[in-house]
C-alpha cells in the first residue's frame, strides 16, 4: 500500500466511523422516528440534510465529468437538478406536509381513498428508487476501486456490502443527522481542490468568479484544434434534447420520493417553504461548483496532458487505464499525446483531477471520502424510502395491517438489504455512465408521480381512476420511450435521458380525460384539498374557513 | 375557534397563489427562455463568459435560489397580515401528528 492509499482509506473510515456514531446515537425506536424522525427537525438542518440526500454519486463524482464531456450542453443538468426546487417548493411541498402522511404511495392511497393506486404507486417508488441506487452503487465502484487499485466491478461489490450494513442501522432520525455530516464533509471536498485549482490556473482563490477566463481560453484551444468551442450551444446534441431533459430532470426532482419524504419531517408548511430554500442554497454551492470544477480539469489536461510525448505520460494515468476509465491511443503514430486522442469517462473526471493536478494525498483522499459521503447519504435515504414503501405500503397497508411496529421495521430491513444485493448485481456491470443512470430515475419519476401529485393538492375533481390512468400512461410511456431511445427509435431528436417530455404530458392528459369521465371523488375528500390552500391555523370545513385563535368552537 | 370571512380566506389564497405563479414564470424564462434562444444570447459576454453560458452555469441557478427565499419572506408576511401564529400553527400541527 502506497501513502496514498493509506490516506484515502483512513479518511473514509473515519468519515464512515463518523456517520456510524451518529446512527447509533440517534437509533430510531419507533415507526415514526424510522420514517419521519418524528417530525421535528428544524428548516435550516433539513436543508442541509435534503443537500446530503439529494447530492448523489451522480452530481458528486458524474456531473462536472458530464459538463466537461457535453460543453454547454451538460449545463441541462445544472439547471434541471436545481430548478426542480422551484416546482417542488412552490407546487408540492407546502401541501403534502400539510396533508401529513409518511410516504408518497400513502398521500396517493388516502388522497384518492383507493388502495390499487396506493400499490402502483409504491412499485413504482421501487422501481424508482432502485434504478437510482444502481447510480450509486457504480458510482461507490468507481471509487473504492480507484482507491484499492482494482476493477470498479471489485469496487461494487465492497461498496454494497458497506451500504447495507449502513443502512439497516438506523432509520430517518438516524438518517437526518448523518446526511447533515455527511453534506458538510462532501462539500468541503468538493471546494477545496478547485479553489487550488484555480489559485494554480489563474492565481485567485475564487473559483466562481476566474473560470469564466478559462472558459475563454479553452474555446480558444478548440477554435485551434478545429473543434467546436466548449461553449458553443448545442454541438453534443440537439436543441430539443436539452430542453426535453432540462424539463425532464425538473419535474424528476420535484418528484422523487426519496426527495418529497424530507419535507414531511419538518413541523409545518412555513418550515416546509424555508427547507426548500435553503436546501437549494446549500445545493447550489455544488452546483455552481460544477461547471467551474469542468473547466479546470479540461483546461489542466488540454494544457498539460495534450502535447506530451506517449511514453513518458505521469503515473496516475496508468491506474485509470487499468480500471478502464480513461482510453489513450497515439492513433497518428507521431509519439505524441493529443487532446483527440484522449478518451476520459465523465466518471473520472472528478475523482482524477485533484491528481492531474498535484493537489497532494490529503486532498486526493478528501475527495474519496467525500463522494463516499455522497453515494452513501443518497443511498441512505433512498433504502429508507425503498423499505417504507414495501413495509408501510404494501406490507403494514394492504397484507397485514394488525402487523406490530416491530414487525414492520423488520420488514423494511430485510428489503433494504434485498435491494442492495439485487442493485449491486445490476451495478457490477452498469448500463450506463452513472448521471445517464441516474436520468432515468429522474424521468420515471416524473413521468409516473408528478402529474398526479400536483393535480392531488391543486385540483379537487381529480378522482382515482384519473390517478391510476396518469400513473400507468406516464409510467408506461416514459419505460417504453427509454428502451426505444436506447434501441436507436428517437423521435425529435431526443433520447433516452429526455424521455419525461412525452410522459410527463400525457400522464397529465390521462389523468385530466379519466377524472372527468368518472364520478367526481367524496366530499369531504374535495374538502381536504381545498384545507390545502390554508395554513395550518386555518381549517376548512363544510363550506366555510376557520381560524384557531385559541379559543374552543 | 373563529369564522373567516370568505373574502378573506379567498384574498390569501389569490394572494399566495398569485406570488407562486409570478416566481414560477421568472424561473421558467432564466432557464428554458435563455436556453431557447441561446444563439440570440451567445453574442453578449458576462463576467468573461458568453451570456447563455453563464446563465446556464450560474446565472439561472442564483435566480432559482433567490426566488426560493423571497417566497418563503414574503408568505411569511401574508401570514402575518392574515394573523397567522407560527407558534400555534406548529402545536396544531403537532397534536394531529399524535392522533396519527
Amino acid at each position: 500500500m502506497d501513502a496514498q492509499t493509506i490516506m484515502s482509506l483512513g479518511l473514509i473510515i473515519a468519515t464512515f466511523a463518523l456517520y456510524i456514531g451518529i446512527s447509533i446515537f440517534n437509533r430510531a425506536r419507533a415507526t415514526s422516528d424510522f420514517y419521519v424522525a418524528a417530525r421535528g427537525v428544524p428548516p435550516v438542518w433539513n436543508g442541509m440534510a435534503i443537500g446530503g440526500d439529494w447530492m448523489s454519486a451522480a452530481s458528486y463524482i458524474g456531473m462536472a465529468g458530464t459538463v466537461m464531456a457535453l460543453g454547454y450542453d451538460g449545463l441541462a443538468y445544472i439547471m434541471g437538478w436545481t430548478g426542480g426546487y422551484l416546482l417542488l417548493t412552490f407546487l408540492l411541498a407546502p401541501q403534502l406536509r400539510k396533508y401529513g402522511r409518511y410516504t408518497v404511495p400513502e398521500f396517493i392511497g388516502d388522497r384518492y381513498m383507493n388502495n390499487t393506486a396506493r400499490l402502483i404507486a409504491a412499485i413504482a417508488t421501487l422501481i424508482i428508487s432502485f434504478t437510482y441506487i444502481i447510480g450509486q452503487l457504480s458510482g461507490s465502484g468507481v471509487v473504492i476501486g480507484r482507491i484499492l487499485s482494482i476493477p470498479a466491478m471489485y469496487g461494487t461489490m465492497i461498496g454494497v456490502v458497506v451500504i447495507a450494513i449502513y443502512a439497516t442501522l438506523g432509520g430517518m432520525k438516524s438518517v437526518t443527522w448523518t446526511q447533515v455530516a455527511q453534506y458538510m464533509i462532501l462539500i468541503v471536498a468538493y471546494i477545496i481542490p478547485i479553489v487550488f485549482m484555480s489559485l494554480q490556473v489563474t492565481g485567485n482563490p475564487l473559483p466562481w468568479l476566474t473560470y469564466g477566463n478559462v472558459i475563454d481560453e479553452i474555446g480558444a484551444i478548440d477554435r485551434e484544434l478545429g473543434l467546436s468551442e466548449y461553449f458553443a450551444p448545442f454541438a453534443e446534441s440537439e436543441k430539443s434534447q436539452f430542453l426535453a431533459l432540462m424539463f425532464t430532470l425538473m419535474v424528476g426532482a420535484a418528484s422523487l420520493p426519496h426527495v418529497i419524504v424530507r419535507f414531511f419531517t419538518v413541523a409545518t408548511m412555513k418550515a416546509a417553504r424555508w427547507s426548500g430554500a435553503w436546501a437549494l442554497l446549500f445545493i447550489g454551492l455544488l452546483y455552481l461548483s460544477a461547471p467551474a470544477y469542468a473547466a479546470f480539469s479540461r483546461f489542466i489536461l488540454m494544457t498539460r496532458i495534450a502535447g506530451q510525448p506517449i511514453d513518458q505520460l505521469p503515473a496516475w494515468s496508468e491506474n485509470w487505464i487499468n480500471i478502464g476509465l480513461l482510453k489513450i491511443a497515439d492513433q497518428d503514430g507521431d509519439g505524441m499525446l493529443d487532446w483527440t486522442e484522449i478518451e476520459v469517462s465523465p466518471d473520472m473526471v472528478v475523482m482524477a483531477t485533484p491528481e492531474i493536478a498535484n493537489l497532494g494525498i490529503f486532498v486526493i483522499g478528501l475527495m474519496a471520502a467525500g463522494a463516499m459521503a455522497a453515494a452513501l447519504s443518497t443511498a441512505g435515504g433512498l433504502l429508507v424510502t425503498i423499505s417504507s414503501s414495501f413495509a408501510h405500503d404494501i406490507y403494514y397497508r394492504l397484507i397485514n395491517p394488525q402487523a406490530s411496529d416491530q414487525k414492520r421495521l423488520k420488514a423494511g430491513r430485510i428489503v433494504m438489504i434485498l435491494a442492495t444485493v439485487v442493485a449491486g448485481v445490476v451495478a457490477l456491470d452498469p448500463p450506463g455512465v452513472i448521471t445517464q443512470i441516474v436520468a432515468w430515475a429522474f424521468a420515471l419519476a416524473g413521468g409516473t408521480f408528478f402529474p398526479v401529485l400536483v393535480l392531488g393538492v391543486w385540483w379537487r375533481r381529480m378522482n382515482a381512476a384519473g390517478a391510476i390512468a396518469g400513473m400507468l400512461v406516464g409510467l408506461g410511456t416514459t419505460l417504453t420511450y427509454i428502451f426505444l431511445a436506447l434501441s436507436g427509435v428517437t423521435l425529435f431528436g431526443i433520447i433516452d435521458t429526455g424521455a419525461g417530455i412525452f410522459g410527463v404530458p400525457l400522464n397529465f392528459l390521462a389523468c385530466i380525460i379519466a377524472s372527468k369521465m368518472t364520478e367526481p371523488p367524496a366530499q369531504h375528500l374535495q374538502d381536504d384539498v381545498t384545507d390545502l390552500r390554508y395554513p395550518e391555523q386555518m381549517t376548512y370545513k363544510d363550506g366555510e374557513v376557520w381560524i384557531n385563535d385559541g379559543t374552543r368552537n | 375557534m373563529k369564522k373567516v370571512d370568505k373574502e378573506v380566506a379567498e384574498a390569501y389564497f389569490r394572494a399566495r397563489t398569485r406570488m407562486i405563479v409570478i416566481f414560477l414564470i421568472i424561473g421558467f424564462l432564466v432557464s428554458f427562455g435563455v436556453v431557447a434562444f441561446a444563439e440570440f444570447f451567445s453574442q453578449f459576454t458576462f463576467l468573461g463568459v458568453e451570456f447563455h453560458y453563464y446563465m446556464g452555469s450560474q446565472g439561472a441557478v442564483v435566480i432559482f435560489i433567490i426566488c426560493l427565499f423571497l417566497n418563503a419572506i414574503f408568505s411569511d408576511k401574508i401570514d402575518r397580515k392574515f394573523g397567522i401564529d407560527d407558534k400555534v400553527s406548529v402545536t396544531i400541527s403537532n397534536s394531529k401528528n399524535i392522533e396519527q
